[in-house]
């Protein structure tokens, strides 16, 4: 999958959104802040001018008295010289002092009569915060109690809170940039590897599998393991093509070098019998050459064949049946032994294309036959597994067998193993493999204890 | 005969149909009922759109402040302002402050001497915030939330007869005043006036602060009981007084009223105390109801402008606050004159404390206890 636009562009995006909504989420707690801020420094002034108050209250025959202090309203008032309330209630509920005619609502009077009372409130089209407390007096006979309202206007609570926040807002506009400035400088600095990275892919030549130069960062270095990895790879598989090119080239060389042996000795010679016998050797070698030029053609098919589309089910024991009925009757089968497990009683199914499993059973025939000895002898059979729901076609002969570490080389092309004494072109057993990959059946070649050959493919069976 | 906008409508209704076909009728009435409602709404309109409109615009000025003593500030205002057509009112500073809590005042500069009822009425949100260069640059020890600004700095002074000075040695500070009446009580007895506590706001004002610098403030009052002092409302009555021969000396009176009397009555002599003098500040504001607000607005920036600082300093012994001014009237050149200890009345909420009735019936006993010769209590 392709992203588009530019991975800066993308992860500047979401930086700066992040940024923002952490800005924003700032921002908030700094309103919330100074908001707080200012309540409680102008309540504290509240609280400060109520206690003043109390401080004036004497108490003469028994009633409270108050002489209001100016430091006291000077202290309501702060330096933002807000506008002013006050009044002294005694418990009776006789005014001692007023200066406005402010409606207290009378649930706060209760609640004054208990505790601390904090009221924002609307008058004359103002905001008024007000504080309130009772003041007891140690009275001889009685207590007495005095509820002190004080209140102002929120004014400069308001503009400090303001104040307040265009302070911080001011701080978080300074850092935001900074911070802007530094992802701009960070994701240059953190892209240059990519950059470098791309530039080095740019300049590199088609057949150059050499690793890639340069540190990389760590995040990178799985990219850069993979790349040299794909390029290993291609490396590998040009190096197999030209392989495979030259060996067939090889391969077809030598017959045809027979046949030109064949050629020249004819020439050579008067005798019709020598003709003859030329003659019958160039008919052998083109016979070879046009058999493992087929072969090749087959391999080089079918693995440059799309993935098979028309895949039947197909009854294997059918199949195998037919194609040593064939067999049996050739020409390279006189001198073996080729036989025919008993195969199962029901019907064998399994997915796959007919041709092409008609195709691996004959080159594994024909393999059997050519690299084992006259008078071996070679079995087929089919088996049902027991669990897993496999059916495993196998071939079996008493031949010389194989040496164990050429087991796993097998399948590549144009290997006999080292046999020199066969006429087999070395691509059977390759064409097998191509054929079963694509079945997705497994293939496992083995040393028989008994001496000889074993070849098993296992296909996965399909309930018919 | 009433004449209800239906029968009219039923009246015209009628001509017209007496007039006009019949056929015509449906389509013509309800023609000649979009008439009559047309002219029944501009004959209600008429009447209002006349008296919206005057011919010029006005601005009602209630002022504790003697006419005579504001005449070249006004003078100078109209000549800034020709179209604005003043209307000033000179009461008395209960008159004023009574007049500026009413529900329907009609004033649109409150003006007064009574600094603490001002800063009350400002309190109680009777007044309108002034936004102007003028009002930023004033200082702050003269204004009050933007709202209530002090323009004048007027000496609190003594003034007495030349025949006071021909028997007695005239008194030049407040403990003289003291030796005077308690050394000659016999002489000055019934020939001394004062404000009344009680009745004047300035007085009571006075009287407080007066406590506050003075040491033998309470013996000051017993002695003008002793002479049995005049209890009098305003400067212009002492001063009155003064001249008429009833009074020989009068205590705490307003030196801009003193000083300008004094220039056409050369018998009285004007003493500015040389110990401390108190000031009061005439301060105005803005009715937050004033009917002309623009008007009002070009007032006190006049006031506190330089223009009409300077006609304060030059033409009227208010005497100035900008000390970029010049002239003979400026705090200024009272500093020069007494000194720093001169003590003006606060213009802040500390100054609402003054009209605490507790404190002020509390002051008042005192006072009349100390005045009626009872022992003032300590």
């Amino acid at each position: 999958m392709i992203i588009h636009g530019k991975l800066r562009d993308r992860l500047l995006g979401w930086l700066l959104s992040m940024m923002f909504i952490v800005g924003g989420l700032l921002m908030i707690d700094a309103w919330a802040t100074s908001q707080r801020s200012a309540q409680r420094a102008f309540d504290n002034q509240l609280e400060d001018a109520l206690l003043a108050m109390s401080e004036a209250i004497q108490w003469q025959d028994d009633k409270p008295r108050i002489m209001m202090p100016p430091a006291a309203l000077k202290i309501l008032s702060t330096r933002h010289q807000e506008r002013v309330f006050y009044r002294l209630i005694d418990d009776q509920g006789r005014v001692l002092a007023n200066n406005l005619d402010m409606p207290l609502p009378p649930g706060l009077q209760r609640e004054a009569a208990e505790g601390d009372v904090w009221h924002d409130m609307r008058y004359q089209g103002v905001d008024w915060r007000l504080h309130a407390r009772s003041v007891r007096s140690a009275g001889w006979e009685r207590q007495f109690r005095v509820q002190v309202w004080v209140g102002h206007t929120t004014e400069g609570r308001e503009q400090l809170a303001r104040e307040l926040m265009i302070r911080a807002t001011g701080r978080m506009l300074v850092m935001g940039l900074f911070a802007a400035m530094m992802i701009f400088i960070t994701l240059r600095l953190a892209l240059t590897p990519l950059k470098r990275l791309r530039h080095q892919l740019r300049r590199r030549q088609p057949q150059d599998a050499s690793p890639l130069s340069g540190t990389m960062p760590e995040e990178m270095r799985e990219l850069v393991e993979t790349l040299e990895q794909l390029f290993a790879r291609q490396g590998e598989s040009r190096d197999a093509l030209l392989r495979f090119t030259a060996d067939a080239s090889h391969q077809l060389r030598t017959p045809l070098a027979g046949v030109q042996n064949a050629a020249e000795f004819a020439l050579s010679s008067d005798s019709p019998t020598q003709w003859h016998q030329a003659l019958s050797d160039i008919h052998a070698s083109a016979e070879r050459t046009s058999r493992l030029a087929g072969q090749l053609l087959n391999l080089t098919r079918l693995r440059h064949l799309a993935l098979p589309t028309e895949q039947d089910a197909l009854d294997l024991a059918d199949l195998l049946r037919d194609v040593v009925m064939e067999w049996v009757d050739h020409d390279l089968a006189r001198q073996h032994d080729l036989g025919m497990a008993e195969l199962p009683s029901q019907p064998v199914c399994v997915i796959g294309e007919s041709w092409a499993l008609r195709e691996m059973i004959g080159n594994l025939i024909e393999n059997a036959l050519r690299y084992t000895p006259a008078g071996s002898e070679i079995t087929l059979g089919l088996g049902l597994e027991a669990e897993g729901g496999g059916v495993v076609l196998s071939i079996e002969d008493n031949g010389p067998g194989v040496d164990p570490q050429m087991l796993e080389r097998l399948c590549q092309p144009f290997e006999r193993a080292g046999r020199q004494d066969t006429d087999g072109s070395g691509l059977g057993l390759a064409i097998v493999e191509t054929i079963a990959l694509r079945h997705q059946a497994e293939l496992q070649i083995s040393n028989r204890d008994a001496g000889g050959l074993c070849v098993r493919i296992r296909f996965a069976r399909r309930q018919p | 005969m009433k004449f209800t906008p239906d029968r009219l409508r039923a009246m015209a209704f009628a001509i017209v149909a007496s007039i006009v076909p019949t056929r015509a009728c449906r389509v013509t009435s309800r023609l000649w009922l979009v008439l009559w409602a047309g002219i029944g709404m501009v004959s209600l309109i008429q009447p209002a759109m006349a008296s919206a409109a005057p011919p010029q615009a006005r601005l009602v000025i209630e002022a504790a402040m003697d006419r005579q003593v504001a005449a070249p500030l006004l003078a100078a205002f109209s000549r800034r302002y020709p179209d604005v057509e003043l209307d000033y009112r000179d009461r008395s500073s209960m008159a004023v402050n009574a007049l500026a809590q009413q529900a329907d005042a009609q004033a649109d500069i409150i003006l007064s001497s009574a600094m603490p009822w001002q800063v009350a009425l400002v309190n109680q949100g009777l007044a309108q915030r002034l936004d102007s260069d003028e009002a930023r640059q004033w200082p702050e020890w003269a204004k009050w939330r933007d709202e209530v600004f002090a323009f004048t700095f007027e000496p609190i002074v003594m003034a007495y007869r030349l025949d006071l000075a021909a028997r007695m040695l005239p008194p030049v500070s407040h403990a003289d005043v003291l030796n005077l009446l308690t050394e000659h009580a016999e002489t000055l007895a019934g020939r001394v006036v004062a404000y009344s506590p009680s009745r004047s706001a300035l007085g009571y004002a006075l009287y407080l602060q007066d406590s506050r610098y003075s040491g033998r403030f309470w013996k000051l009052v017993t002695a003008l009981g002793r002479v049995d002092a005049t209890l009098e409302t305003s400067t212009q009555r002492m001063l009155e007084g003064l001249s008429d021969g009833r009074y020989w000396l009068g205590y705490n009176l307003l030196g801009s009223y003193a000083l300008q009397w004094a220039q056409t009555h050369p018998d009285i002599i004007v003493q500015m105390p040389s110990d401390y003098a108190l000031i009061s500040m005439r301060t105005a504001f803005i009715h937050r109801d004033a009917p002309h607000p623009e008007q009002a607005r070009a007032f006190i920036n006049f006031l506190i402008g330089r223009e009409g600082q300077h006609v304060v300093a030059g033409e009227t012994p208010l005497y100035s606050i900008r000390d970029d001014i010049t002239g003979p009237f400026t705090a200024q050149s009272l500093r020069d004159q007494v000194g720093q200890r001169l003590y003006p009345q606060p213009l802040d909420a500390s100054s609402l404390s003054m009209l605490d009735n507790a404190r002020r019936n509390d002051f008042l006993a005192r006072w009349f206890d100390a005045y009626s010769g009872g022992a003032p209590t300590p």
